[in-house]
């Protein structure tokens, strides 16, 4: 099985668990799996920031505005049913699950910026580092997206492979060099709002690339 | 031998002129439409210039290359979408389109080109722009919106007034002279930031970049309270400011600096990482 087949079929393997010959690709196959293991921190994560903290109705609706004036999300279908999932690896083939991590850097960025403290609190809980952690820009995870978002750039607009990936590297060191000074001083709020810049542009490269001009 | 070389090689090149110039279309496309209109552009590879029109229409003028490609264009009400369509076997060379749009002053625009230039002038409805690699040039504009996106294309903004404006730009430069509002903000990784301008009167202003260079430079005049903070790079300035005592952060000599000048209308807060800072008075 290729990469290509077996991102096909994530969807229903993020669903409902795969056929033994996903599993066998899986085991295999350090980007795929690299792929699964983003998009499962994605799904967990999501549950937990749900009961942790929910954020204000202002920043979904924001998220979903945004979403839809990107055509990412359309008004749903009630004849037919239709996984999210399925309808993104409709629209955007293999790089359907693209998709899902610009959107969480996305809402990362979001819950971040909204769950920003007021000048005197203190911040120095270890939910903040939890959730960045969690968001696919650092370690294996982020270095698989990453290599699968320019493999998607290269399929699309080869002479635009080089531009990215120079992008990407410097994002992700701003990215690294943000963590840094929020781990150093987690009560300094310029440290927090220059992170959730560095992701904020991560997010951009990442839409940018899913973007309807390169198709 | 040579010489039949040269001549071979001669009417080649005037039949490729030749098959380029009959491939060139121009089309025009005109809408009329109210106040305060909405007009979208897509292009993926080409110009997209938009300027003030006389009345109130919207004319789309679009020049393409090659038969892969064609202008799809919508009119909802007031709202005007015009689109680059790509056939099979387009690419970026022969599916170019450059588009000369002249809309009212007051229509609101959304241009997004991953080649571009962008360009936006003369008007006062909000102005979006998007493009990775596209140089972006926005200038005399006032009482607006202008967001811009790129990835590595430079930014150019000159006379911005009352704008609400917000830059985005991985690793393209950006540049702004004369552009004031209630909020300037400039978000960058490795593209510099320069600013030439008294940084008006009530606004906010956040330029920040990871390893690139802030530069700004004011007037005498200018009112404002002023920080700047570079975790590595070296901060430095050469006007005259009263120094704050009570900060967000620790001042550090040559990393970091805060004071007013004058009755301090504006705030500014200029941040980088690696990037060198550099506040200077105009000479």
């Amino acid at each position: 099985m290729t990469c290509a087949e077996f991102q096909r079929e994530l969807p229903d393997f993020l669903e409902e668990g795969g056929a033994n010959e996903l599993r066998a690709h899986l085991n295999v196959c350090p980007v795929c799996s690299g792929l699964v293991a983003s998009l499962q921190s994605i799904v967990s994560e999501a549950r937990m920031l749900q009961d942790s903290a929910e954020p204000s109705p202002r920043v979904w609706n924001s998220i979903e505005i945004a979403l839809r004036r990107e055509g990412l999300i359309r008004e749903p279908q009630p004849q037919v049913h239709r996984s999210i999932l399925r309808s993104l690896t409709s629209r955007w083939g293999y790089a359907s699950w693209l998709v899902p991590v610009a959107a969480m850097l996305l809402v990362g960025s979001a819950f971040f910026l909204y769950q920003r403290p007021a000048k005197n609190r203190r911040i120095a809980d270890n939910s903040h580092p939890q959730i960045m952690s969690a968001l696919p820009s650092s370690g294996n995870a982020s270095d698989a997206s990453d290599e699968q978002l320019l493999q998607e750039v290269s399929a699309r607009a080869p002479m635009m492979r080089t531009a990215y990936e120079s992008n990407l590297r410097d994002v992700n060191a701003y990215i690294r060099d943000a963590q840094d000074s929020v781990n150093a001083n987690p009560n300094d709020e310029e440290a927090q709002q220059a992170l959730m810049d560095a992701y904020g542009q991560k997010s951009m490269i990442y839409e940018m690339a899913l973007d309807r001009s390169l198709q | 031998m040579e010489r039949s070389y040269q001549t071979t090689l001669t009417v080649a090149v005037l039949l490729a002129l030749t098959a380029f110039a009959g491939a060139q279309t121009k089309k025009e496309y005109r809408f009329n439409v109210g106040a305060k209109a909405t007009v979208s552009i897509i292009n993926q590879y080409g110009a997209v210039i938009v300027r003030p029109s006389t009345g109130n229409f919207v004319l789309v003028n679009a020049t393409t290359y090659s038969d892969k490609v064609e202008v799809d264009q919508t009119q909802s009400g007031n709202r005007i979408d015009v689109q680059s369509h790509l056939f099979d076997g387009a690419t970026p060379e022969n599916s170019r389109v450059d588009y000369d749009v002249l809309v009212p002053a007051d229509a609101s625009v959304t241009l997004r080109s991953t080649t571009g230039p962008l360009r936006a002038e003369k008007l006062h409805g909000d102005v979006e722009m998007e493009g990775s690699t596209a140089t972006v040039d926005v200038r005399d504009i006032s009482d607006s919106h202008v967001h811009v996106k790129t990835m590595n294309g430079p930014v150019t903004l000159s006379n911005i007034r009352d704008g609400h404006v917000e830059i985005d730009s991985v690793s393209g430069d950006v540049s702004m002279v004369s552009v004031s509002g209630p909020l300037v903000r400039v978000s960058s990784t490795s593209g510099r930031i320069r600013y030439d301008g008294d940084f008006g009167y009530a606004g906010e202003y956040r330029f920040n970049s990871h390893s690139g260079d802030i530069d700004a430079t004011i007037p005498a005049d200018a009112s404002v309270d002023v920080k700047a903070q570079s975790v590595k790079g070296r901060v430095q300035d050469d006007v005259p400011m009263q120094p704050k005592t009570h900060t967000s952060f620790l001042a550090r000599e040559g990393s970091s600096f805060a004071g007013t000048i004058n009755k301090a209308a504006s705030s500014v807060w200029l941040r980088t990482f690696s990037g060198r800072i550099h506040l200077k008075k105009r000479q």
